[in-house]
């Protein structure tokens, strides 16, 4: 007595190389889906190494001592940048102000709030004088007189 | 008896990064389950070598869409029923698909393995099987071939749970009594 699925698959299974081989056909292309994505990433990397050896090669090899001095020269003006600016950083960090310093600082501002007061009030002398045009009559009875 | 990997075994989570290795274990599996399913539909050994190798390509495109780890089984059968389908429509085969049954049986029998037959009964199952409507015998075959439950062979052909039970029942039913016909007709 059998299965009814033994007796299916005992009937099917002259066709088992035909399948075999199907199944075969569809994982070769997965495999080569894989080393097409692969080369893909090695052909990246392979371009880039490409590009940059070119570059070397013609771009910077033939200038290669001017391309030092301009090196130098970058080199030297980031460490003067940076010592400067770390410099800077210590004296502000360093200096706090002395009670002398607060002092002088007071009595100039003092000095100067003085000084914008007395600008503040009517000068007639700083001020310009207005020209009104008057008859030539009074004038000359002005100059007569 | 066919040695096959269970559903835990298979490397669901490799065939998803797309490991080559990973889906020749599925198709090794999975091949001659899913020919005979095909063949006993389509009745054409070049059409059904056709659609197990369609129905592999689609898999390996489509595995994004497989929600459950475990169901990969049934999944794939769904694909293959799906090609099955498309098949059928296109030779113009419209009515087979809605023959539907109204009534769900209680006396519903679970296991594949309840039908045995004879060694010399088996060219006369296979006549008797390609005789049933291609509903019933599409479920049958899905209850025979991988022996997936009811809920699973509704999910492959996309139909009701009752219509799955109605057909696999009367499916056995025209089967065993088409045997006891031949058989008596024999005696």
């Amino acid at each position: 007595m059998k299965t009814p699925r033994d007796i299916l698959f005992a009937r099917h299974q002259s066709a088992a190389p035909k399948l075999d081989a199907i199944r075969r056909q569809v994982v070769l292309e997965l495999n080569h889906q894989d080393t097409k994505a692969q080369s893909r990433t090695e052909n990246l990397v392979s371009w880039c190494l490409g590009g940059s050896k070119k570059l070397w090669q013609e771009l910077i090899w033939p200038c290669r001592r001017i391309w030092t001095g301009l090196a130098a020269v970058w080199i030297l003006i980031f460490i003067v940048n940076f010592s400067q600016h770390g410099g800077s950083q210590t004296v502000i960090a360093k200096s706090s102000p002395s009670p002398e310093m607060m002092m002088t600082f007071r009595d100039q501002q003092k000095w100067l709030d003085e000084l914008l007061a007395d600008r503040s009030l009517p000068m007639d002398a700083g001020q310009p004088r207005i020209f009104s045009p008057k008859p030539r009559t009074e004038i000359t009875e002005l100059l007569t007189a | 008896m066919l040695a096959v990997a269970t559903a835990e075994q298979l490397p669901v989570q490799q065939a998803r990064d797309g490991n080559p290795a990973a889906w020749d274990v599925f198709f090794r599996r999975y091949q001659l389950p899913l020919y005979v399913y095909v063949f006993e539909l389509v009745r054409n050994e070049q059409t059904s070598l056709d659609l197990v190798q369609e129905t592999f390509i689609s898999a390996v495109k489509h595995i994004g869409g497989l929600r459950d780890d475990e169901k990969f089984g049934s999944w794939l059968f769904g694909i293959a029923h799906q090609k099955v389908i498309q098949l059928w429509r296109k030779r113009g085969g419209k009515e087979i698909l809605f023959d539907e049954i109204p009534e769900s049986p209680d006396d519903f029998e679970d296991s594949p393995d309840d039908l045995l037959i004879r060694r010399e009964q088996e060219a006369e199952f296979m006549n008797l099987l390609n005789q049933l409507p291609l509903p019933q015998r599409s479920v049958l075959l899905l209850h025979f071939v991988e022996d997936f439950s009811l809920e699973e062979i509704a999910r492959i052909t996309e139909t009701q749970l009752g219509t799955v039970k109605s057909r696999l029942h009367y499916a056995k039913k025209s089967l065993r009594k088409l045997l006891k016909e031949k058989n008596e007709n024999a005696a």
